[in-house]
């Protein structure tokens, strides 16, 4: 055979084995399907922000111009940053594309995985206010509004907001930066000293977040409900995440989105390749970056999703306003950032009262009480570089193992100086679960409910208050759901909870979703990973 | 009914993949895939329709991966045709890892500016950090600048009216990473040149002399960019430092491709760096890469259409930019302008500065 004829034979086995992996994927999932689990030419696997779903719309135009299908897993930006810098995204993924790569980059081995870092557009972080709330706070348009400001009016009462977890969320975290350098005073990046100095006030500050997420959309629709008490008077989140919630709401819920004059920290969701990548992701990228920064892309980013174009010739879209702000510098090292991260959690924000209702019913008995056990584990370890798992220095944490009926209630307080010793003994609660009886979800919940109207009357505090619970299973014995409703219909409104249900092993998908929606939670999926959806959950604890 | 279709696009599938591949096998001369790594500033001039045409009429294509400057010389660059880094010592740093023994080649030059706001220029013209010439060229006084930077001074000291709301803080310019990163490390060669009395710092004990700038100015900054095409890009979306060191090149590319650049003013420092894009071939391939950018007329013209100065064609930068009146006025003839050029130390000095810079 000619070399020329077995390169051709060659080409067209590896095309048709291409077309025949397309067409299985088609069939089996029309929908912007799974990461594939190799590289394919013409497909770029990416990691993302999970506020980068609002681009589904401009990654399908750049499908058609360019034939470029992109496959997105989405992730929180500092979980997603982790998996760069252990490696667990080499081979996985093509590239990825956070909202910043300030947190990685402050990472060698991070910073060495990646190549061709491309931002592709810019967003400011902000503060979106409830409409009516301006005039009362005597903020005129927004137009003028400093930092310090906005901390006087949440220290006193009279502002209360909602915002990420900074140590999952880069929302979260640009907002604690743009905080800490506006309260120091700092005329350059963030040190120590820095931190230290802006405490007192960072502290006031965040005695108005009166709502935490792993995730902005969570923060959107809580935005909208009561919960504790009123609805709380603003969000901040990203320009771009807070114009784009203001196009759907309406009427006193309507948002002015202020950026602060004394400076912001911006996001420039920068896509970059990982240097793990292959050629045909290689080109695939090429492609894809060039797609998104020409001129017409870059007009519908900024038209559909109210960010900030980065091409010359391209107008921010109406209503951006283009006033210029000061941009606070990022610190320039890990360990002033985790600091920083730490010293939020364990010290500067409103501390926690958290409360687990475990199913220790006789079917969790063997492997699913040794992952329950494990995933609860970690949350006592020292394993915990930036604050993003352990329980924090001065959270109140309570333990309600349940079958038939309630089994104990244990309490912890973490205290605020040497955690290690009553972690321990959390842990130490823990490891003594075991597993037998029946399962009485709705009776054991409202116990919770009663455990927390206790603690509350005895210790008159302000914490963020929430419950988990875990079942493997559907409720069989105590009170049913109809009961349960009614249950919860009789609390007062400084009572109302919200329940962070996981569904694992053969719980009952229905019920555990309806207590969510009841009590304004979020359902976590614990089939997959038990101690992933523990973990997921602290965001809004 | 869906395996039916597979099937009719498979035979449709290999009919154009035997169309494709006999053509590939009948028509003209071979074309050998180059594999090069750049600095993200020259993208763009290699993405460019026209270069690839050129490249292609001279049998040559290429596969690009762009990377800081100064991660070349630790990326792994085995299957690449040629390592080309933004100036001299990354491109020594390259040889040396890999035992390079050919020549390098450097095509074009740029040299490093300051960009800014027409706002921020008046600011810092009016406190005679800035100056600007008959000719609209502005020019920073690096010494004047440097004292400004030691005495601590912020923006809010010098726009005395505070006119500008974004203008706080302390002044500095703000760079790429000077460890992974060209352009950052290329300014620590100049402000070690500026400190060290206008003598290119030799040693250690230089190195020395001038730790305390260099710290400060990197220190300020936070956490830096690893490529210039970060910084550049958020300049022009509005956010960023007032100051923002890049190459001329970024600025002249949009310029000679009538972009709009609102009010965007080029700042010559009087003493600058600049940056000899340096090629190092891997290969035979990268080589012959390497002298087509030098040397075939059509390419310079079209690296000069990208803001890039030919080293052997001093005419076809001011002929891409062309003469302008108005923001942002570029000087094709730097020294004509009164733009002096800092030595750069060697590639060991510049590494314990880099080094210092980062207090590492």
């Amino acid at each position: 055979m000619s070399p020329v004829r077995a390169q051709f034979l060659r080409r067209s086995a590896a095309l048709l084995a291409g077309l025949a992996l397309t067409l299985t994927a088609c069939s089996s999932d029309p929908s912007p399907g799974p990461v594939s689990p190799t590289a394919k030419p013409g497909v770029l696997r990416v990691l993302a922000s999970s506020e980068l779903q609002d681009m589904t719309g401009i990654l399908e135009q750049a499908r058609k111009a360019t034939g470029i299908t992109v496959q997105v897993s989405y992730t929180g930006s500092l979980d997603g940053a982790d998996a760069v810098s252990s490696g667990q995204a080499d081979g996985k993924y093509d590239a990825v594309w956070f909202s910043s790569d300030h947190y990685l980059g402050l990472d060698p081995a991070g910073r060495a995985k990646l190549v061709s870092e491309t931002p592709v557009m810019v967003s400011p972080v902000a503060v979106g206010v409830r409409a009516g709330l301006l005039s009362e706070l005597g903020w005129g348009d927004g137009s003028k509004v400093t930092w310090s400001q906005i901390g006087q009016a949440a220290a006193s009462g009279r502002l209360s907001y909602g915002m990420a977890d900074p140590s999952r969320s880069n929302s979260g975290f640009a907002t604690l930066v743009a905080v800490a350098s506006a309260f120091s005073g700092a005329s350059a990046a963030l040190t120590d000293a820095d931190v230290a100095k802006a405490t007192p006030q960072l502290k006031q500050f965040f005695t108005g977040q009166k709502l935490t997420a792993g995730s902005s959309g969570w923060l959107a629709q809580a935005y909208q409900k009561p919960g504790q008490g009123e609805k709380i008077g603003a969000l901040v989140n990203y320009e771009s995440v807070l114009l784009s919630l203001d196009r759907t709401l309406t009427g006193p819920d309507h948002l002015t989105v202020i950026r602060p004059v004394d400076g912001v920290v911006s996001a420039d969701y920068p896509m970059a390749l990982l240097s793990s990548a292959g050629q045909p992701a290689r080109e695939s990228f090429r492609k894809l970056t060039g797609y998104l920064l020409g001129a017409d892309a870059q007009k519908a980013v900024t038209e559909q999703t109210l960010r900030r174009p980065v091409t010359p010739g391209v107008a921010p879209a109406p209503g951006l306003p283009t006033d210029r702000r000061r941009e606070l510098p990022f610190p320039g090292t890990r360990a002033v950032a985790d600091g920083l991260l730490s010293s939020y959690q364990n010290e500067l924000r409103r501390p926690s009262r958290t409360v687990y209702v475990l199913d220790t019913s006789g079917s969790m008995a063997g492997t699913r009480l040794k992952q329950l056990k494990a995933a609860m584990s970690r949350l006592t370890g020292s394993d915990d570089s930036r604050g993003q798992r352990r329980f924090r220095n001065r959270e109140e944490v309570t333990l309600i193992p349940f079958a038939s009926q309630v089994k104990a209630e244990k309490t912890h307080t973490v205290p605020e100086k040497s955690p290690q010793a009553e972690l321990a003994a959390i842990d130490a609660d823990v490891q003594a679960l075991s597993a037998d009886g029946g399962t009485a979800l709705y009776t054991s919940l409202e116990d919770a409910y009663q455990v927390i109207a206790r603690q509350q009357a005895a210790e008159h505090d302000d914490r963020f208050t929430s419950i988990v619970v875990m079942t493997d299973g559907e409720s069989n014995e105590g009170a049913t759901d109809g009961q349960f409703r009614t249950f919860l219909q009789g609390l007062p409104a400084g009572q109302s909870v919200p329940v962070f249900p996981i569904l694992f092993g053969d719980a009952a998908k229905g019920q555990l979703q309806g207590i969510a929606d009841l009590t304004g939670g979020k359902l976590f999926d614990g089939t997959g990973s038990l101690e992933g959806a523990f973990e997921e959950i602290r965001g809004y604890q | 009914m869906r395996r039916v279709a597979g099937l009719v696009a498979a035979v449709v599938l290999l009919v154009a993949v035997t169309v494709v591949a006999l053509h590939d096998w009948s028509g003209g001369k071979a074309t050998a895939s180059v594999r090069i790594m750049i600095g993200s500033e020259k993208f763009d001039f290699f993405n460019d329709q026209d270069v690839k045409g050129e490249l292609a009429a001279q049998g040559l294509k290429t596969d690009l991966t762009t990377t800081g400057s100064w991660s070349m010389a630790s990326a792994d660059l085995s299957g690449f045709d040629l390592a080309f880094p933004a100036s001299q010592p990354p491109a020594e740093d390259i040889r040396r890892g890999h035992h390079i023994t050919t020549d390098t080649v450097r095509p074009f030059y740029s040299p490093l500016v300051v960009i800014a706001h027409l706002a921020t220029a008046n600011v810092l013209y009016a406190n005679h950090i800035a100056a600007k010439a008959d000719s609209g060229v502005w020019k920073l006084r690096m010494h004047e600048y440097l004292e400004a930077v030691r005495q601590g001074t912020t923006w809010q000291q010098l726009d005395t009216d505070h006119s500008h709301a974004e203008l706080t803080g302390a002044l500095y310019i703000s760079t790429t990473d000077p460890a992974t990163s060209s352009s950052g490390a290329l300014h620590l060669a100049q402000l070690s040149y500026l400190a060290n009395g206008g003598a290119v710092v030799k040693d250690g004990q230089g190195v020395a002399r001038v730790s305390g700038l260099v710290k400060q100015l990197t220190g300020v900054q936070g956490d830096q960019k690893t490529s210039s095409d970060g910084p550049f890009k958020d300049f022009l979306s509005g956010v960023g430092n007032p100051l923002v060191l890049v190459y001329e090149s970024q600025v002249a590319a949009l310029l000679a491709q009538h972009k709009p650049v609102d009010d965007l003013v080029v700042l010559y420092p009087d003493t600058t760096v600049s940056s000899d894009h340096t090629a190092v071939g891997l290969t035979p391939n990268g080589d012959k890469l390497a002298q087509l950018l030098r040397d075939d007329p059509k390419l310079r013209a079209l690296e000069a259409r990208y803001g890039f100065r030919p080293q052997a064609d001093a005419a076809a930068f001011a002929a891409a930019v062309g003469e302008r009146d108005k923001n942002p006025v570029l000087a094709p003839d730097l020294a004509a302008a009164g733009v002096a050029q800092a030595q750069v130390p060697t590639l060991d000095v510049l590494t314990e500065l880099v080094q210092t810079a980062k207090g590492r």
